[in-house]
């Protein structure tokens, strides 16, 4: 089956023809990310090169968009080609560190002059793999808990809180599980990281050791107490539903969504979000660049003004309430107030550093999940 | 021979459909239940009993229940379409019930979403009727939900299939009864049930099984512990591409399944000796 597979993207790959002025942007994610090339950084990026053509192609939202990508790779690679088809891909952080392993990629964050500007460990490690000089963040998302103030006068500012808060509130705080996207699972990964005996940043960082994965039984019981007292929600959207319908009056979600709601008038506009201590993960997507692009000077160029404060200010931030790839710092001389506070405000570049955590690698990833399944779900 | 040979070859193209998109993908996958790196064991299916026990317990009594709802009200339906005697409700009842039938499983579990929400339609009507305080309400999205969505959906499939039969019996048995001053209800259980009871098990057994295989409804509207092993199956590939799990969940439900098509089976064997 994987080998019929591979063939057959070999043999569209043959019949594929590429002009040489032409780049290719591979991105997975959902159809925003396809607009956003479009709409937004090609004519953009086509303005400043004469000549230059854009081609974007989407491969589907979640992991599996992003394993499309390496499949692709995987293909080419086995396939000996001399130059592949791919000038720029946006994979998910989950999938930076085995094309890294691979050696599919080219280091070429010190070449372009927003490389300096990325100040994240997120840059470096991507789920415990070295990943430094490969990658460029496009955006970090982040999860949090929204609430709305006027049922929650006084969020709960800690895990802790919130464990005392949702008792005396049964019912009121929603979440979505670990099935029905990945709001719930951060959420779950913060508790984790909050209650779990074993050391929080081991699981962030590895090495992966079995033991440590035996370090999570009473964590799982307290949250399987807390989850017969909380709601549980039919998705990342559902959350938001019920939030905006006024039957929950807290739970985690992603927190460009969140904002793009809210724009949208489906939330109502007192909303507003924390970050509870010791933190909620979230996650950046990375741009890539093939070692064997065709056009590689012109895909580093690409990526340079895609990460370029202006355009991180103005695509990124204000345009998908997504936050900035690169140091906040440099983004924000090029916002105005009113979008910098929309972002910032709630939640403070400082609680961001201090607060927003990277996934576990996926080893624990993966055992946090069946963990769960088996000790709180069944 | 070359006329047995003339028969085989239009057999063919069929038998290799069957063989080709069915057989071979069954036991590929029943294969793929078993494997386990690259060795054969049982371990996806002690994997399955430790994370899903509950749902496969789960998934039964769901749609049990629902299978015995869409029964019971199916002979409601049924039965009043022939035994009605008011022949304007009759041809109201005979326009509406179908109406489900058409809409598709994701737009039941859409429309169930937001009817039985906590603060949705349903409690907001009752709450404008003055029958509920808003303190009151209480949303129906967990396995109510979903038996509710698989009731509405499935009844006017099986009251299709139940009211054919019913009108297609000899008219006499009922009028006798009705002569002798049998009341309705009792025609409806010792006369016409009895003789569409095989009509009525079909129905039933394929409601069972379509219901066993719905994504989207428990998707839609519940997703979370527990929930049916269609959606932990989905879990389980999309979140972990986990194949061999997945696949032992899959031949978890089939066995399920199989249960019922076995009182089929019998059934149907019966009927015909």
């Amino acid at each position: 089956m994987k080998h019929l597979l591979q063939a057959s993207i070999i043999l569209g790959l043959a019949t594929t023809p590429a002009a040489a002025a032409d780049l290719t942007v591979v991105t997975a994610g959902d159809q925003n990310m396809v607009d956003y090339v479009n709409d937004y950084l090609a004519p953009l990026f086509e303005k400043e090169n004469p000549g230059a053509k854009v081609r974007v192609v989407g491969t589907g939202p979640g992991d599996a968009g992003s394993q499309k990508i390496v499949e692709r790779f995987d293909a080419q690679a086995k396939a000996n080609a001399d130059k592949w088809d791919v000038d720029v891909a946006v994979v998910h952080e989950k999938f930076a560190g085995p094309l890294v392993a691979d050696g599919y990629l080219e280091a070429y964050k010190s070449k372009i002059p927003s490389g300096e500007m990325v100040t994240s460990e997120k840059a470096k490690l991507a789920l415990g793999a070295n990943v430094d000089g490969y990658v460029m963040p496009m955006f970090s998302s982040q999860t949090a808990i929204a609430y709305n103030p006027a049922t929650v006068p006084n969020p709960p500012k800690s895990y802790q809180e919130l464990v005392s808060w949702a008792k005396e509130n049964p019912k009121q705080f929603g979440y979505n599980g670990i099935k029905g996207g990945a709001s719930g699972v951060s959420f779950v990964m913060g508790w984790i990281y909050a209650f779990g005996d074993g050391d929080a940043t081991k699981l962030m960082n590895g090495p992966f050791e079995e033991a440590e994965t035996k370090k999570w039984d009473k964590a799982f019981a307290s949250l399987k107490d807390f989850t017969t007292n909380a709601t549980l929600t039919p998705g990342n959207a559902g959350t938001l539903d019920m939030l905006s319908r006024g039957e929950i009056a807290m739970g985690p979600v992603w927190v460009d969504m969140f904002y793009s709601w809210k724009a949208d008038g489906k939330l109502p506009p007192e909303m507003k979000l924390i970050l509870p201590a010791p933190g909620m993960p979230g996650q950046p997507m990375h741009y890539v660049i093939p070692a064997k692009s065709p056009n590689t000077e012109l895909a580093e160029k690409f990526v340079a003004l895609a990460t370029s404060p202006k355009v991180q200010a103005d695509g990124i931030v204000k345009r998908f309430n997504w936050y900035p790839g690169i140091d906040a710092k440099f983004v924000q001389p090029e916002l105005d107030k009113a979008s910098w506070d929309k972002l910032f405000v709630d939640i403070t570049p400082d609680d961001l550093a201090s607060k927003g955590k990277p996934f576990p690698i996926a080893p624990y990833n993966k055992a946090i999940l069946e963990a769960y399944e088996k000790n709180v779900a069944n | 021979m070359p006329k047995r040979l003339l028969a085989l070859l239009l057999v063919l193209p069929a038998l290799a459909m069957i063989l080709l998109f069915f057989i071979v993908p069954l036991a590929a996958s029943i294969i793929g239940a078993f494997e386990v790196g690259d060795r054969f064991g049982l371990d996806n299916f002690a994997k399955s009993f430790d994370l899903y026990s509950s749902d496969m317990i789960f998934t039964l009594v769901i749609v049990a229940i629902s299978t015995a709802l869409i029964g019971i009200i199916a002979i409601a339906i049924g039965g009043y379409l022939t035994l009605g005697e008011n022949p304007r409700a009759v041809a109201v009842l005979r326009w509406l019930y179908r109406w489900p039938m058409f809409i598709p499983f994701i737009v039941v579990g859409q429309v169930m979403r937001t009817f039985l929400a906590k603060n949705g339609l349903m409690n907001n009507v009752l709450i404008s009727l003055g029958i509920l305080t808003p303190l009151q309400t209480t949303g129906f999205l967990d396995w109510r939900g979903i038996v509710i969505a698989f009731v509405w959906k499935q009844t006017p499939f099986v009251t299709l299939l139940l009211a054919g039969a019913m009108a297609s019996l000899d008219r006499s048995t009922i009028e006798a009864a009705r002569n002798l001053g049998a009341s309705r209800m009792r025609i409806l259980i010792e006369i016409v049930l009895p003789q569409v009871a095989g009509t009525l098990l079909v129905g039933l057994i394929l409601s069972f099984v379509t219901m066993m295989s719905v994504l989207s409804v428990p998707l839609m509207i519940n997703a979370q512990s527990p929930t049916m092993l269609t959606a932990d199956i989905a879990f389980r590939i999309n979140a972990h591409g986990d194949y061999g799990v997945a696949n032992a969940l899959g031949m978890i439900s089939l066995l399920l399944t199989a249960g019922v098509a076995l009182i089929y089976l019998r059934h149907s064997v019966k009927e015909r000796s």
